[in-house]
């Protein structure tokens, strides 16, 4: 049983001057996932939405969209919501006739058009506002109607562009829970770009990591989170630490890398064949996969084990984010984030202290 | 120090407060001041008639001027003339320079926007008067166009001292600053908002009708405004390209004072055109709204 997928994208190519705004991207989405595309300013985000949303054609490649290409599709015959970075609300008209607006352009009834209306600023929760201008409605307001316009047509995928970037934390994180809640409720294909990683593990059910135009990784969040595939994805997402070192020898996944007259144990998903003793890696392990000790006899499970100072405490609220040097790493600052929610006790700048982790948490990489 | 300050503070009692802003208008105020020294001098000179055998104006004032110049067939077809010739003007004028505006601003290609800019500025710098010249130059009997048609063998054709002539030269003379005046509105419209009209299904003639004309409105209004004044009122083209077959009120005027030198009767086709231009600057304002004229106060 081969489903087709509601997205779909093979080899896709586009240049700007000598500027690879896309390259080489393949992905498959499956009907009624929600995919977020998270990557730094710059990596081609928008471009990607572009050329699905069919305002860019592809220099190579093809896109498909339930199976069929799109090449010959003008994007006003594609079935495609699109919720723009800045909007893009027509200010002439209320948010009502907004919604109504790919309605009217579909020549639905009138009768039709106005029970959608109704329907879908319910849906987003703007009932009785439907008569405001758009500079009448707050920000989130807004974000609100833009959504409703852009799904009250019933498109087979919806695109998001970092419309959320604008907002205030609170609100952003709150408009968040709410385009998953509609996404659920409507069960519609969505392709959501962010450069905030937090959102994209929270919302998302795959995400492709992008930077300069290419996939740099392409999995559910959890994937993504726990095992990146490259030291860019480590760092991107999450707070990481990066050490750079020689490989010395490997088992299995197994393999142990020397940093600084140190041997440490990591694990490693490259393929063997790059795995040769000699080789230059980079060896990655999150902020939070790090212990810290007061003495050296609380040590538990942990297979690495150093003694660092505390060089620097930020309070973040619920949690604590320490920075460490260690002199056994040749004072390689080291970032720590401590959540301890029975033991409120903290570490001071200057003070000694242990740091340990589990070699399974070190992800090593092959530096070409 | 003190004492300068406590005099001044004499004289304008809230300190930077209410009044600082407007004294930056006194110039400004003088301007219009003379300005409307003139006008009551007009207005005055309006309501007297030339005894045509002593030369001199009568003592007190009358109508009959005004009277004369509704009356009189000739100033009444010049009048008409110049509502009909200023409106088909602005009408052709915005129909043009809204599509060059549009490209000029969205195009991609920066060479294709320098070109169009400079083929806007250059008019301006060779002036009205000698535009027109250069129409006779072009259109005339013995013109560039006729003696290309006369290599085909076609007959001379008359395409000067005419009202299309006219109205052409003022189509030509109102383009650039009709496409001044659209410019600033077509660019405030970002092209995000174009794409979210097609993507949500909009054909581009959709996406002009619904989204682009409503959101230029203003910018549409206001160059419509200037347009409709400037031709009213314009005088070199109907005298050059029109020959004096083609008068419009200003020409009229003219005659009135530095030919005939009927000051009444010219100060009256003043105060007639004044309030001609008035009146159809009014009908826009309750038709449309004030546009970008309106200096940010609320559309409608
Ligand atoms: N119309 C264009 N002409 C030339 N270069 C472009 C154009 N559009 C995008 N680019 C370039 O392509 C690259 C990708 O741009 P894109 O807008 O897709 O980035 P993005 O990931 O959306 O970034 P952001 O998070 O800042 O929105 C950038 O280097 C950008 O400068
Ligand atoms: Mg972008």
């Amino acid at each position: 049983m081969n489903k087709v997928s509601a997205v779909s994208a093979s080899n896709v190519c586009l240049q700007f001057g000598d500027v690879h705004a896309v390259k080489n991207v393949c992905f498959e989405l499956e009907e009624g996932r929600f995919l977020t595309v998270l990557g730094p300013s710059g990596s081609g985000k928008t471009t990607l939405l572009r050329l699905i949303a069919g305002f860019q054609q592809p220099d190579q490649g093809e896109i498909f969209i339930k199976g069929q290409t799109v090449r010959e599709l003008a994007p006003n015959k594609r079935s495609i919501g699109m919720v723009f970075q800045r909007l893009a609300l027509f200010p002439h008209m209320t948010a009502a006739e907004n919604v109504a607006f790919p309605l009217k352009m579909r020549r639905f009834n009138a009768r039709t058009i106005s029970d959608r209306v109704k329907e879908y600023l319910h849906l987003v929760r703007l009932e009785g506002l439907g008569s405001r201008k758009i500079n009448e409605l707050s920000g989130g307001q807004q974000q609100r109607v833009a959504i409703a316009r852009a799904l009250v047509f019933e498109p087979d995928l919806l695109l998001l562009d970092e419309p959320l970037a604008a907002l205030d934390r609170k609100l952003r994180e709150e408009m968040q829970l709410e385009f998953r809640r509609i996404q659920k409720e409507l069960g519609v294909t969505t392709i959501n770009v962010t450069h905030d990683q937090r959102e994209a593990l929270v919302v998302s059910d795959q995400i492709i990591v992008m930077n300069y135009g290419e996939i740099q990784q392409n999995a559910t969040p959890l994937e993504v989170y726990r095992s990146p595939s490259n030291p860019f994805v480590a760092n991107f997402v999450g707070v990481t630490n990066l050490f750079h070192g020689m490989l010395e020898s490997l088992k299995g996944q197994q393999v142990a890398i020397r940093i600084s007259q140190q041997t440490l144990l990591g694990t490693s998903k490259s393929e063997n064949s790059a795995l040769t003793q000699g080789v230059s890696v980079q060896a990655a392990i999150r902020a939070e996969q790090i212990r810290l000790f007061r003495g050296k006899s609380e040590n538990r499970e942990c297979e690495a084990y150093f003694e660092g100072r505390v060089t620097d405490v930020i309070f973040e609220g619920e949690r604590i984010l320490y920075e460490l040097s260690v002199a056994a790493l040749s004072d390689a600052p080291i970032r720590i984030i401590h959540h301890d929610q029975q033991d409120f006790s903290t570490f001071e700048v200057g003070e000694m202290v242990f740091v340990g982790w589990q070699s399974r948490d070190m992800h090593v990489f092959v530096v070409d | 120090m003190d004492i300068l300050e406590a005099a001044f503070s004499k004289i304008w009692p809230k300190k930077g407060g209410f009044w600082g802003p407007y004294l930056m208008l006194s110039p400004a105020i003088l301007l219009v001041g003379l300005l409307v020294l003139g006008l009551a001098y007009i207005g005055d000179t309006s309501l007297r008639t030339l005894d045509t055998s002593t030369f001199l104006f009568s003592e007190e004032w009358s109508l009959a001027n005004y009277e004369r110049a509704l009356t009189e067939p000739f100033i009444r077809s010049v009048i008409w003339r110049s509502i009909l010739g200023a409106t088909i003007v602005t009408m052709t004028t915005l129909l043009l320079a809204f599509p060059y505006t549009y490209i000029m601003v969205r195009t991609r290609s920066a060479f294709l926007r320098k070109f169009l800019l400079i083929a806007l500025f250059l008019p301006f710098f060779i002036g009205q008067v000698v535009r027109a010249y250069g129409w006779l130059i072009i259109l005339g009997k013995q013109g560039i166009v006729n003696d290309i048609l006369g290599l085909i063998g076609i007959e001379p054709l008359r395409m000067l001292f005419n009202y299309p002539s006219v109205l052409f030269g003022l189509v030509q003379y109102m383009f650039p600053f009709a496409v001044l005046m659209l410019a600033p509105a077509l660019t405030a419209i970002p092209e995000e908002i174009e794409a979210a009209a097609e993507s949500l299904g909009a054909s581009w003639q959709e996406t002009m009708l619904y989204v682009i004309l409503p959101m230029a409105k203003s910018g549409l209004i206001g160059a419509g405004l200037v347009v409709l004044t400037l031709s009213l009122t314009d005088f070199a083209m109907p005298a050059i390209l029109g020959g004096g077959t083609q008068d419009f009120v200003a020409n009229a005027i003219y005659d009135q004072f530095f030919r005939t030198s009927d000051q009444g009767f010219g100060s009256s086709l003043a105060v007639l055109l004044i309030a001609i231009g008035s009146l159809l600057v009014w009908i826009i304002f309750m038709l449309v709204g004030a546009g970008t004229l309106a200096l940010g106060a609320k559309d409608k």
